[in-house]
């Protein structure tokens, strides 16, 4: 990612060195004994603090307007501690007054950043409406199996321990999905056939389900599937609903067309989440 | 005397089972220098035809792989394309075998080529097949990884060419992870941990029942081309075979070095490079013996004291618990064959 942002660091550090240029070339150098370190470290950590919240900021966003404000905001904050550090060092006659200018550059940048992190809110916001079928309540990264972008069993299993914590008297269902004869999928077109396989289903499930379900890779071929206010009756309804719309959909690998059907089972979520799914792996399998 | 190869001499072939590692690492965008490092592979490139690779090279090859994905799936979707493979004439009678007997004994005899890292042996008494594995290059830290990929790979075959899911239960030398999920997708719902023994179980019926897929001329064919298993034997399985042979005749140092036609001191240093060493390698075999004794053949602890050369039941059962950690008692009380 940082690869993408290299021309907005090279501006960065041209301008740290062009600051560092003109302030050697107009002041006059001060006597080393009469520098202020306790001056010099809390504004040249500052800068150095600044320079990395850039570089981790660049490293994991793409380019765009939100990576843009964010990114001048830093860089201004970053610069306006450069040039205050450079007073530091360099005396300046009173004629001049960019060098305050400059030292200014601190109070502009952090309104740049308040700016960015405005937009970021709202872009975060329209991740979220992405995920919401993904994750409920609390976000864990480190839970998202790379294949499907869907959280796994461990998730699972502390989403339904939450829900019975939070609700224990309401409805809750869970319900297991094993796509048939998956491995003959994988033997027959390679895996990275079988994978596609995965991220097809995954995506017809979750075009099928209401906003409040929570969709998991469960292993392997198994999805799970968590319906908080779901009745056992009618999360079988959803369930079989789910099992229809896969069955009918067409999916290739190359130009041959590979049907994939699903078997289920469907309980309802009121003992430990391990128990349940126990049960429900006994029946699928 | 008896031969053996060793961790540091190349004879896995680049473009077997190393080439499908690479594959499946590449398809899950692992970082393609860290995955190569310490392997002597080339980072984003096929590996050259005739390459060999060192089994110590191969398992550092997985262990970059493991950490490179930190999946939990890693090791289960690697067995999964594992066998029958593509590594010549092997694979091929792996793939017309005519059932489950000639699988195993074909899993068995050509070891070196299917699974070199983790060695197979299996055995059929009283009505149950036992296939168990044994670490056979010394990498006890990777041996659950390296057991989950070859059970899966066992498991992902027999499912495929006998056309259904067979019956197996496993038995596994490590404590229960925290999650089973990835165990019992890939394996089964039959699992049990705390074992000493790394086996998969199932009734001797299936060892017969005729594969749809099977060939029985295709298949012998194949292995007359696969030829004699012209490689040497890992050490540590020549030692297993050996010390399992010599079981009840009290093998010591001296006289299996004799036996492998080298001095104490280089057997002890050969071991050594293996992470492991004589002692513990015999305790290993007396372990298996003596679950072998107490699971199939029902013997008390009299029975097998006697029949490994305890003067007493006494000493036999401190041994044991030296072995194991476990009296007998209460280990054969947790096993259920």
């Amino acid at each position: 990612m940082l690869r993408l942002h290299r021309p907005t660091l090279l501006a960065c550090a041209l301008l740290a060195l062009l600051i560092l240029a003109l302030y050697a070339s107009v002041g006059a150098a001060k006597p080393f004994h009469t520098w202020d370190w306790m001056d010099i470290v809390s504004e040249g950590g500052t800068t150095v603090l600044a320079a990395c919240w850039l570089v981790m900021l660049l490293s994991s966003r793409p380019g765009g307007m939100v990576t843009r404000w964010l990114s001048c905001g830093l860089a201004a904050i970053l610069l306006g501690n450069w040039a205050d550090l450079m007073d530091e060092f360099f005396k300046m006659g009173k004629a001049f007054q960019w060098n305050h200018w400059l030292e200014a550059l601190v109070g502009l940048g952090m309104l740049t950043l308040t700016v960015g992190l405005h937009y970021w809110r709202h872009e975060q916001a329209h991740l979220s409406e992405h995920l919401e079928k993904r994750e409920r309540l609390f976000r864990d990264h480190r839970a998202f199996d790379r294949i499907t972008q869907l959280a796994d069993a461990d998730y699972l299993r502390r989403q339904i321990r939450l829900e019975r914590q939070r609700r224990p008297d309401a409805n809750c269902a869970v319900a297991l999905l094993d796509i048939d004869g998956f491995h003959l999928i994988n033997r027959q077109f390679g895996q990275p056939e079988g994978d596609r396989a995965l991220q097809a289903v995954g995506h017809m499930l979750l075009l099928n389900l209401r906003s409040d379900d929570l969709l998991c890779r469960y292993a392997g071929d198994r999805f799970a599937l968590l319906m908080p206010g779901a009745s056992e009756a009618e999360a079988a309804v959803l369930v079989r609903h789910l099992c229809d719309m896969v069955g009918r959909m067409r999916h290739h690998a190359g130009a041959t067309l590979v049907p994939l059907t699903l078997r289920h089972a469907c309980a309802p979520a009121d003992s430990a989440p391990e128990i349940v799914l126990r049960q429900l792996n006994l029946a699928v399998a | 005397m008896i031969r053996y190869s060793q961790a540091g001499d190349p004879f896995i072939p680049a473009r077997h089972q190393p080439a499908l590692v690479l594959d499946y690492a590449r398809s899950r965008d692992a970082h393609a220098a860290g995955v190569v490092r310490g392997t002597g592979l080339l980072p984003d490139a096929v590996p050259a035809a005739g390459a060999l690779l060192a089994p110590r090279a191969y398992l550092q090859l997985l262990a970059n792989v493991s950490a490179a994905l930190a999946g939990p799936d890693t090791s289960f979707m690697l067995g999964q394309q594992m066998l029958p493979g593509h590594y010549g004439a092997v694979s091929h009678a792996l793939l017309h075998a005519p059932n489950l007997r000639q699988a195993l004994d074909t899993l068995v005899a050509w070891q070196s080529r299917l699974c070199p890292l983790l060695s197979p042996r299996w055995r059929e008494e009283g009505g149950l097949a036992v296939l168990y594995w044994s670490d056979a290059f010394g990498a006890p830290g990777q041996l659950p990884f390296l057991v989950e990929m070859h059970m899966t790979a066992v498991v992902a075959m027999c499912r495929w060419l006998s056309g259904r899911r067979l019956p197996w239960r496993f038995c596994f030398n490590r404590c229960s992870p925290r999650q089973r999920e990835q165990h019992e997708m890939h394996l089964g719902m039959a699992l049990q941990f705390d074992c000493h023994l790394d086996a998969m179980l199932i009734d001797a019926a299936w060892l017969d029942h005729p594969w749809p897929r099977g060939n029985a001329t295709a298949a012998a064919m194949a292995r007359e081309e696969g030829g004699h298993a012209a490689d040497a034997p890992a050490l540590l399985v020549a030692l297993y075979d050996y010390l399992l042979q010599q079981i009840r005749c009290g093998p010591t140092l001296e006289g299996t070095a004799a036996a492998f036609g080298a001095s104490a001191a280089t057997l002890k240093r050969h071991l050594a490079r293996h992470g492991t060493h004589f002692q513990a390698e015999l305790d290993q075999v007396r372990t298996h013996v003596a679950l072998y004794l107490f699971q199939v053949r029902r013997y008390d602890n009299e029975q097998a004291a006697a029949y490994l050369g305890f003067h007493d039941a006494t000493n036999f059962r401190r041994s044991f618990k030296r072995w194991t950690g476990q009296t007998p008692s209460l280990l054969r009380g947790g096993l259920n064959w």
